[in-house]
């Protein structure tokens, strides 16, 4: 079937006239013995044949030539050919480049790499601060560390650092979550250990101050920050194995017989003076490189940490603190700092003059003289006035006992400054004398002189607004109430108008405006 | 040694011919204006090869200008190891090429469009011509290049190897298969075809 085929593929050459004379006289051979060759060849010239004559020349182009001229002499210039090729030659430029500069300093990827590296290293030892700080760690911990070599990370408790040995004897520490926080701290270690010795007071205490006095160095061994990286000295091992030696040495020396039925495999005795010697040595050779372990990865770098530096920090901290809240308390008092030379002023036209103003230490009341209010028509509205229910309220409120801090004492050489006063009576400028007992009196007098008639006018378009139908209403006995309250409200107001005539009447002739005589001791009044 | 043997000395035969290398040598030597001359020496040489090679009339001015404009700017690098029609031929084949694959990358983003059928109600009236054109025409490019050289531009299996820039033997096969296709192709109408 090859054969056949390639004795087909023959023919097709065979007709193209493109056979070697070999080939030539193999492939007539073929034919003249095969019939269905001798097919095949006539199907193949008969389709060369069908090839060559369904084609026809192309027709003439003309001015073929002069376009072609003319194309050429307009063809793109080779600032056009460069920027075609921009992409690449920038490309090509940048390889080149980069090229020249790896082979002119073949460190500059690693530096870069070193750099990030430091840069990184940098972020994550920043505010470093010890553990014993931000985790709030108590003795408890430290004892649980020395016997159990846990401590806790944070002050929520819910990451732990176990320091440990594997196998073959090699430290190692871990870093884990704890679900359930008493994990993390097994419970009163220290108690159940200083009981089960038997030890007394004194020498509970002595255990405390043994554990107390590795605060410190502890403290400088285990870092942590805000970023999530903590620092572990591997001097943190040998802290441990001698506050576990002190601890141990302590409770053997006070307690030896209780302390074998606690470690009765416990054989020998530890020399006090042998560990005291090697605890001095673990506190004096602290290594300079820490771990860190961040949450992006774990190196080993030369870190110092100051712990006198940040206790001195730690303390410039508190102080500030301390006197932040004085000064927050202080402000906590009112403390308003007019300019007392309003009442220098003389010159100040009468019509700015609206604002009455009484200042103390700590007592400012600010009264308005005249406030134009723009009035809205209601009654097209169909709602009640909104100045009746207010004065309502006002009048309500005067006979509710409310607490009213007594104002401070007044001194002697107090001062009552009264702009409007000034003119015809510049004696009682400084010394004025009280004639009515209290400022909320005194309030009400200047309401009740300036807008007196207006008062009246809202009492009765008040008492037509509450005419109230008890059928008509669910709370019957509160409108009952209210009823009575208005009527006793509406009795006092009457006395309270007759007061006020024999008091228009008595100061006739001494005041024609709306100032008033005010007598209080201690209170400056400006009135601008 | 007259003056006239001075002179033939001076200026070789090559460049007093009127041959394709002469032109080239003094269009090397500066007179750019032979350069229209080998464009209406080749014309239509290169049209045709265009028009056969893309089976399609409207590109054929286009491509043919392309192709003389690079031969224009490559012609002072010619080298006159090989005949100038075997490297504009070459140029030509490639510029077809070129065009025909952009085109077949355009066709990918433009929305599906059905194939013109090789055959349209065939009746006696048929067009056997245009049957036969439109069966070459649905060969694929690397077989219907080197049929199209071979029946109707005449060129020899040599040629075609230099301007396809392959083997021989390629170029024996790929007619051979090309045939082979378009009897397939043309086989509903063997009967009339084959008359």
């Amino acid at each position: 079937m090859k054969n056949f085929y390639n004795d087909k593929e023959l023919l097709s050459a065979y007709i193209d006239g493109e056979l070697s004379q070999e080939e030539k006289k193999y492939i007539e051979d073929k034919i003249k013995s095969s019939l269905e060759l001798q097919k095949v060849l006539a199907d193949l010239k008969k389709l060369k044949e069908l090839t060559s004559n369904s084609f026809e020349k192309i027709s003439d182009s003309p001015f073929f030539e002069t376009r072609v001229i003319a194309s050429i002499n307009q063809s793109p210039s080779i600032l056009f050919k460069l920027k075609k090729w921009s992409p690449v030659l920038a490309f090509l430029f940048l390889t080149i480049g980069l090229m020249a500069i790896l082979r002119y300093s073949p460190n500059l990827i690693n530096n870069l790499i070193e750099n990030q590296k430091s840069n990184l290293a940098g972020f994550y030892k920043e505010n470093l601060q010890p553990l014993l700080y931000t985790a709030d760690l108590t003795n408890e911990d430290l004892y649980n560390f020395a016997f159990y070599q846990q401590l806790p990370l944070d002050s929520s408790r819910q990451q732990l650092l176990k320091l440990g040995y594997d196998p073959q004897g090699k430290e190692f520490f871990e870093i884990k979550k704890v679900d359930n926080p008493a994990d993390i701290k097994p419970a009163n270690n220290l108690n159940k250990f200083v009981s089960a010795l038997k030890l007394n007071a004194s020498e509970a205490r002595q255990i405390d101050s043994i554990i107390g006095s590795y605060t410190e160095q502890l403290s400088s061994l285990v870092l942590v920050n805000d970023k999530n990286s903590v620092a572990i000295n591997p001097s943190l091992w040998n802290a441990r194995k001698a506050l576990l030696a002190d601890i141990i040495t302590f409770a053997q020396k006070h307690a030896p017989v209780d302390f074998r039925k606690i470690l009765p495999v416990q054989e020998g005795k530890f020399d006090n003076n042998l560990v005291s010697k090697w605890v001095d040595k673990t506190k004096n050779s602290i290594d300079s490189q820490y771990i860190f372990c961040t949450p992006d990865s774990i190196f080993k770098e030369n870190f110092v940490f100051d712990i006198n530096e940040f206790k001195k920090n730690i303390n410039k901290m508190e102080e500030e603190l301390k006197k932040l809240n004085i000064e927050r308390n202080l402000e906590k008092d009112l403390k308003f700092h007019f300019d007392t030379n309003f009442d220098k002023e003389e010159n100040i036209d009468k019509q700015y003059r609206q604002f009455k103003v009484l200042i103390d230490s700590d007592f400012v009341k600010v009264i308005v003289n005249k406030l134009d209010i723009p009035e809205i028509d209601l009654n097209e509205l169909n709602i009640p006035d909104f100045d009746s229910i207010a004065t309502i309220i006002d009048k309500a409120t005067k006979n509710i006992k409310i607490y009213v801090p007594s104002l401070p004492s007044m001194p002697n050489n107090s001062k009552i400054f009264d702009d409007e006063n000034k003119s015809g009576k510049t004696k009682k400028r400084n010394k004025a004398e009280i004639k009515i007992d209290s400022l909320m009196n005194l309030k009400n007098v200047i309401a009740d002189s300036v807008y007196k008639e207006q008062l009246e006018k809202l009492s009765e378009s008040f008492n037509k607004q509450f005419n109230f139908n008890p059928d008509d209403s669910l709370i019957i006995k509160q409108n009952n109430e209210l009823k009575k309250e208005m009527d006793r409200l509406r009795k006092e107001l009457q006395r309270f108008r007759e007061e006020m005539k024999n008091y228009e009447n008595n100061g006739k002739g001494q005041k024609q405006d709306n100032s008033i005589e005010i007598r209080i001791e201690g209170v400056k009044v400006i009135q601008t | 040694m007259d003056s006239e043997e001075k002179k033939n000395m001076e200026q070789p035969k090559i460049l007093l011919l009127d041959d394709d290398f002469s032109l080239i040598k003094r269009f090397i030597d500066g007179d750019e204006s032979v350069f229209s001359e080998l464009v209406k020496r080749h014309k239509d040489k290169v049209r045709n090869i265009i028009y056969l090679t893309l089976s399609n009339n409207e590109m054929v001015d286009d491509i043919a200008q392309e192709v003389f404009i690079t031969v224009y700017h490559n012609l002072k690098n010619f080298r006159f190891e090989s005949q100038f029609t075997t490297w504009l031929y070459r140029i030509t084949i490639n510029k077809c090429k070129d065009y025909l694959r952009k085109k077949n990358i355009r066709k990918i983003f433009l929305p599906l469009q059905e194939e013109e059928p090789v055959f349209e109600n065939i009746n006696e009236d048929s067009d056997i011509k245009q049957i036969v054109r439109n069966a070459v025409a649905a060969l694929p490019d690397k077989l219907r290049i080197p049929i199209v050289l071979k029946d109707l531009e005449g060129f020899s299996y040599q040629e075609i190897a230099e301007s396809m820039q392959c083997e021989i033997g390629t170029v024996k096969s790929r007619i051979f298969r090309g045939r082979e296709a378009l009897k397939k192709i043309l086989r509903p109408l063997e009967k009339e075809l084959m008359e």
